[in-house]
């Protein structure tokens, strides 16, 4: 991923905390409807990379992390724990006035993270961030949040979060239909309780009420509290373990939330290249998440 | 000039199985269901001490552990001695590994002895689910050691406040692996899918382990080798009135999830137990100085374990590759054995390890044989019942099966005047699996 040369980067003073961000997010949602009616929202992405230098990484937080996830202790930065780093930044993209969909009730549709070598606490990472791509969807509008860090000017981790804004449809769809999902032999199964929501917010900082508890999320049209993606998502890089290597590919498409309290049943196994994963409701026979890990 | 001192060692000596010992098992919440893991422990010890004389001797080293064991037993074993007839200058050990943890303890007071570290040795093992551990929870456990290292005031009001009623819940021990959030018989169930065993075949596993568990009770075989405990004189969880149409009738406990059909009951599934073991071992020259017929030889060990958070083996398959390598070293075949001892944890995991060693494919692609490693002789398997009849308190069974099995082999031996083999596999949870060859004395 290159930093496209139309977009003017500016250097926050810090990592923004994202409660301030939802706030702001709400805001400019707020505006975006009223713009929208009177036929002024923005029609692309804002020519604008953030970029923070200098970040250190609080090792208790990391332990935090490493615990809840199942992470092994060691000093190295899990490749979600720099997603949990560094996003907040792409995330004050989106809450911008000029960022063309509204930040509240964006869903997150894949992850791609390409972790080029092993990020160690006590390394100080730069992280720039900008929105690229913003295209049709079946159900709406698609972008990608483009993540990179670095570290003394070595690219070292990057990040493309593809979320969709629903109803805002700009165009036809993308995609064909489904295919069937055949749920394969699991290896094993998360019991994910009701407070997974908060304590998956308390590591990565994002409290979107969503995933906070039963009320706020019906109060956005959830039935209950959903777990975060990047939370399965990082506990199936997890139950990979040490055979992904210092340096991989990760990566994962969600299909549909899943709400808490709740059973995830999972398959993380090796194949030719590396790992695929999928996670899927058992009773149902639906599909949660698919990704794979992938050695470099 | 001064003497030169020589290092060469003389022939390594034997490590010899001298006897056993072991309290009745129970249910869980039966006659134990207030006995701690020491007091059964230590009933177990006393039991043996009494047997073979051994009040007040310094026995080189006493090894035993329990798979759950409460914080405050770190020194669980040391406790149990210090607490027994034997000797207060006995040194002593704890030790765990999983359901593996009793046949361990053997094996490594085994290589002491055949390393000439010491000449003596008990091995050990004991649990209780009925007064298994209660932790608090880790948040509260992390506010109340915050709050023990805070200096000021402000510091304890702050660590205090961090404390939520909901952290008060206590935290129960896990019974699922930590990696893979499935129960054992979860994962053995799919396992016994993948390996097409059938309920008719485990229900027959089952009703032998009762048979001959209840024979072998009811021909003395276990009178010096169990001393009732707290009311309990036989093992609490044998059925010797138990039929192969009763445990059909029985319904499906595990793998209700899978595709295929559930097998897995209660029935053939071993049940929580308590109880607690005791093997007394030795070299050739402590037993003749304390009178004691050495009954089998600890010949060799083989530990494996597999990949099954992968998938890429079962859980409970480790024993399958275990025992082929211990094997292989000793230039034996399973021909070569009188008897066949696999713990069973399911009775479908005794089918699964046969069903993997009768298996080309798994021979050819797993074990990188020529072909299928080899079958058991069902005559030779279990022949005095195990863990689905005898029940399973985790780290005593080891104790249990290579007790009984020296002494059978010593019973043998004395009767054919040949040598006699006994080869053993338990497996264990994280994919663990430890495996021995015992040999008639």
């Amino acid at each position: 991923m290159t930093l496209p040369t139309t977009l003017r980067t500016v250097t926050l003073p810090d990592v923004p905390g994202l409660g301030g961000v939802y706030a702001r997010g709400a805001a400019s949602a707020g505006r975006l409807a009223v713009t929208r009616r009177v036929g002024r929202a923005p029609a692309g992405l804002p020519e604008v990379a953030y970029e923070v230098r200098g970040v250190d990484v609080d090792p208790t937080h990391l332990t935090d992390y490493q615990h809840l996830l199942g992470e092994p202790g060691s000093d190295v930065l899990p490749a979600g724990f720099v997603h949990v780093l560094a996003f907040p930044l792409a995330t004050a993209l989106m809450a911008r006035t000029d960022f063309p969909l509204s930040l509240l009730g964006m869903v997150h549709l894949s992850n791609v993270v390409t972790q080029r070598r092993a990020v160690r606490l006590g390394e100080v990472l730069d992280v720039r961030a900008w929105a690229q791509d913003l295209r049709p969807h079946r159900s709406g509008t698609q972008v990608d949040l483009v993540t990179e860090v670095s570290v003394a000017g070595e690219l070292v981790w990057t990040g493309t979060s593809t979320y969709l804004s629903k109803g805002d449809s700009n165009g036809e769809s993308d995609a064909g239909p489904r295919e069937e999902f055949v749920a394969p032999v699991p290896t094993g199964q998360w019991r994910l309780a009701g407070d997974v929501g908060r304590r998956y917010a308390a590591v990565s900082g994002d409290r979107n009420p969503i995933h906070l508890s039963a009320l706020s999320a019906k109060a956005l049209g959830f039935p209950r509290a959903i777990a975060h993606g990047m939370y399965t998502a990082a506990r199936a890089l997890a139950d990979v373990g040490a055979a992904r290597g210092e340096a991989f590919d990760w990566s994962v498409e969600f299909a549909k939330p899943v709400l808490l309290p709740g059973t995830v049943t999972v398959r993380v196994a090796a194949d030719d290249e590396g790992f695929a994963f999928t996670g899927w409701d058992a009773k149902r026979t639906r599909p949660y998440l698919t990704g794979r890990v992938d050695p470099l | 000039m001064a003497a030169s001192k020589t290092t060469t060692p003389a022939a390594a000596p034997r490590a010899l199985v001298l006897g056993g010992n072991r309290i009745p098992f129970a249910r869980a919440g039966g006659k134990y269901a207030h006995a701690s893991n020491q007091d059964m422990l230590t009933a177990a010890l006393d039991g043996l001490v009494a047997r073979y004389g051994l009040q007040g001797e310094r026995i080189g080293e006493v090894a035993a552990g329990a798979v759950l064991k409460h914080s405050r037993d770190f020194n669980l074993t040391r406790e149990t001695v210090l607490g027994s007839a034997l000797s207060a200058e006995t040194p002593a050990y704890d030790l765990q590994q999983a359901c593996a943890t009793g046949l361990e303890t053997v094996v490594s007071l085994s290589n002491k002895i055949r390393l000439g570290q010491i000449e003596s040795a008990v091995a050990g093992g004991v649990d209780t689910t009925s007064d298994a551990p209660i932790a608090v929870s880790d948040r509260l456990r992390r506010a109340l050691l915050d709050l023990s290292r805070a200096r000021s005031v402000g510091q304890k009001i702050a660590a205090a406040s961090k404390i939520r009623p909901k952290d008060l819940a206590p935290a129960t021990p896990r019974t699922s692996e930590p990696r893979t959030g499935l129960s054992m018989g979860e994962h053995q169930a799919l396992t016994t899918a993948q390996w097409g065993i059938t309920r008719e075949a485990q229900d027959e596993i089952a009703f032998a382990s009762h048979q001959n568990l209840a024979a072998a009770w009811a021909a003395g075989f276990f009178d010096d080798l169990v001393t009732p405990y707290r009311g309990q004189s036989q093992d609490g969880n044998l059925r010797a009135d138990t039929s192969l149409e009763k445990l059909a009738g029985l319904r499906p406990t595990f793998g209700l999830g899978l595709d295929t059909p559930a097998t897995m009951t209660a029935g053939n599934s071993t049940p929580l137990t308590d109880g607690a073991s005791t093997v007394l071992l030795g070299n050739d020259a402590w037993a003749t100085a304390h009178g004691l017929t050495p009954l089998a030889v600890v010949v060799d060990a083989e530990a494996a374990a597999v990949d099954f958070v992968h998938g890429v083996d079962g859980l409970l398959m480790a024993g399958a590759f275990a025992v082929p390598r211990l094997l292989a070293r000793n230039g034996l075949t399973l021909a070569d054995f009188d008897y066949v001892e696999i713990h069973e944890a399911f009775a479908s995991t005794v089918l699964t390890t046969l069903a993997a060693w009768e298996s080309e494919t798994f021979g050819r692609e797993r074990l990188g044989l020529d072909g299928a490693f080899g079958t058991v002789d069902r005559a030779r398997l279990n022949v005095h019942g195990s863990s689905l009849a005898a029940g399973h308190p985790f780290a005593a069974t080891g104790g249990r099966i290579v007790a009984t099995i020296s002494k059978e082999l010593h019973r043998r031996r004395t009767a054919e005047g040949r040598p006699v083999r006994a080869l053993v596999s338990i497996c264990a949870a994280g994919g663990l699996g430890l495996t021995a060859i015992l040999e008639a004395a």
